[in-house]
């Protein structure tokens, strides 16, 4: 069964074309990565998927049309900016999406490793630390899909190792389907079951070792690209 | 001091102060968050237009203020939703559009105009017993709105895409909060007059934001901040023999400076003791 069914897709800002018929479907339970230049439609896709911007084309997640599947969405933004001198905590930020069993709560802060930060407020949060609480505000749903636009920008190497390390586990302990746009492909070539490319059109669609090939790369990236491939064994 | 409380009309000022002092500081916090005091100045302004209208027509200009305000703030809501104008330019349009109207409108009306210099500069002193059941009943309203909402409001403040992954239905949240601040602006006219009612929406937020350590402390905090500047200022107002106005401003800004002081001393005293 699909967690996500997308048939002939194309979004456009005034005249211009972002994502011309794309079709791809992500299958439950899977890690799909998306990747792509700048401007390649990623983030447009997401917003798609999340029924916020008007589109052709026919969006089906879990069998329904995006506004009624909502519920079952955890969303995670690129950008999160805001006036970092308001005093909010983080139990205050959580407490704002819906409310959850303490029970519960406690351990969706113990899962993303943010239980020690409960206190603590947003504003003084590092980069690794506010992604980590954006993904538990994500998981406060308790979501069969979790959309994640471009999560690890601008936070340092062992914030991204360990926010990696989140995403895997609830993943394959959790069975949470996840669609993450990312620039880090060497990344995502390791830990994604399925991998879309995309550039307003779809350039590939499939397991990574299959997907990414030397002249997707060059059609996504130019010709000083290369991904270095590891032995190492996926779930297809 | 004491025969001065038993005046109704001080009694009147009073009331309408403590109710308009938590209306405006809890507006404040989303104002602030959103960064949006821009947006209550122009409304401010705009509602000239409003007060006009009804010096004019000979109905009360609180009540035809009210109501233009609200269609000023539907206005703004539906531009920067449907339009790639940006916000502070609407709000520039609104503005000007409805000062330009209101000079317009005042100038076929002959002779002095006591009603228009209490809304352009506030007398709280001259408010009437209708005039302060309308406030209280819509103040009331919206301090329970906000009361069920804050959480709902501060998130789509703070990300418009969550909340909208969350269920919560942004343009509808944001046009409703957009119409309270201009109808609470409104109201606060009546006490600080257009040129200063902003003043209650930042002062007492900006001087909670130095101490508080949670959104929770920062709501009560600013509330009591607000009602002490009130207060304190119409006491002094009397007292002094000044604008009431003007005192309670120049008050929360006394306020907002001895905090500032004192947590700059707190900051050197902690440092000198560790360092």
């Amino acid at each position: 069964m699909n967690a996500v069914h997308v048939k002939n897709l194309t979004v456009a800002y005034d005249r211009r074309i972002v994502l011309n018929n794309i079709s791809f479907e992500v299958p439950k339970g899977s890690l799909t990565a998306v990747i792509g230049p700048n401007g390649s439609g990623k983030s447009t896709l997401i917003k798609a998927l999340l029924d916020l911007i008007p589109y052709q084309g026919r969006i089906k997640i879990f069998n329904q049309k995006p506004s009624l599947a909502l519920n079952r969405i955890g969303y995670v933004p690129q950008y999160f900016d805001f006036d970092r001198t308001m005093p909010i905590t983080v139990r205050e930020f959580l407490s704002f999406i819906s409310p959850v069993q303490s029970q519960q709560a406690t351990q969706i802060c113990r899962e993303v490793k943010i239980d020690n930060l409960s206190n603590k407020l947003i504003g003084e949060l590092s980069g690794g630390q506010l992604q980590r609480v954006l993904i538990a505000q994500a998981l406060y749903k308790n979501p069969d899909l979790l959309l994640l636009d471009e999560p690890s920008t601008g936070i340092d190497i062992a914030g991204a190792k360990t926010f990696y390390e989140v995403i895997e586990h609830l993943n394959k302990e959790h069975g949470v389907t996840i669609l993450l746009i990312s620039h880090e492909v060497n990344v995502v070539y390791k830990i994604a079951d399925q991998i879309i490319c995309l550039n307003t059109d779809l350039i590939c669609n499939g397991p990574p070792r299959y997907a990414l090939t030397e002249k997707v790369m060059h059609q996504l990236y130019g010709p000083n690209h290369e991904i270095h491939r590891h032995n190492h064994q996926h779930k297809t | 001091m004491l025969e001065y409380l038993a005046l109704p009309f001080m009694q009147r000022a009073i009331m309408a102060g403590l109710i308009l002092g938590a209306l405006l500081s809890l507006l404040g916090i989303f104002v602030v968050l959103k960064r949006m005091a821009f947006f209550s100045d122009g409304i401010a302004h705009a509602s000239l237009a409003g007060v006009a209208l009804g010096v004019l027509t000979n109905a009360n200009p609180l009540y035809v203020a009210l109501g233009a305000s609200s269609i000023f703030a539907v206005l703004i809501s539906w531009f920067e939703r449907k339009t790639k104008i940006a916000s502070d330019a609407i709000i520039g349009l609104i503005f000007t559009a409805g000062m330009a109207t209101g000079v317009v409108l005042l100038s076929l009306k002959k002779g002095y105009q006591p009603e228009l210099v209490s809304f352009l500069f506030g007398n709280i002193l001259s408010l009437q017993w209708s005039e302060l059941y309308i406030m209280a009943g819509l103040g009331l309203l919206i301090i329970i709105y906000l009361m069920f909402r804050h959480k709902q409001l501060a998130l789509m403040i703070l990300n418009p895409d969550i909340a909208h992954a969350n269920n919560i239905k942004v343009s509808l949240h944001q046009t409703i909060l957009y119409v309270i601040i201009a109808l609470s602006v409104v109201l606060g006219m009546k006490m600080l007059g257009v040129v200063l009612v902003s003043a209650l929406l930042i002062i007492p937020v900006s001087t909670a934001k130095i101490f508080s350590q949670s959104f929770h402390q920062l709501m009560a905090y600013s509330v009591i901040i607000s009602e002490i500047s009130i207060v304190l200022g119409l006491i002094l107002s009397i007292i002094l023999n000044l604008p009431t106005g003007a005192v309670i401003v120049l008050t929360g800004i006394a306020i907002f400076g001895l905090t500032m002081a004192g947590q700059r001393l707190k900051l050197q005293f902690f440092h000198g003791q560790t360092g």
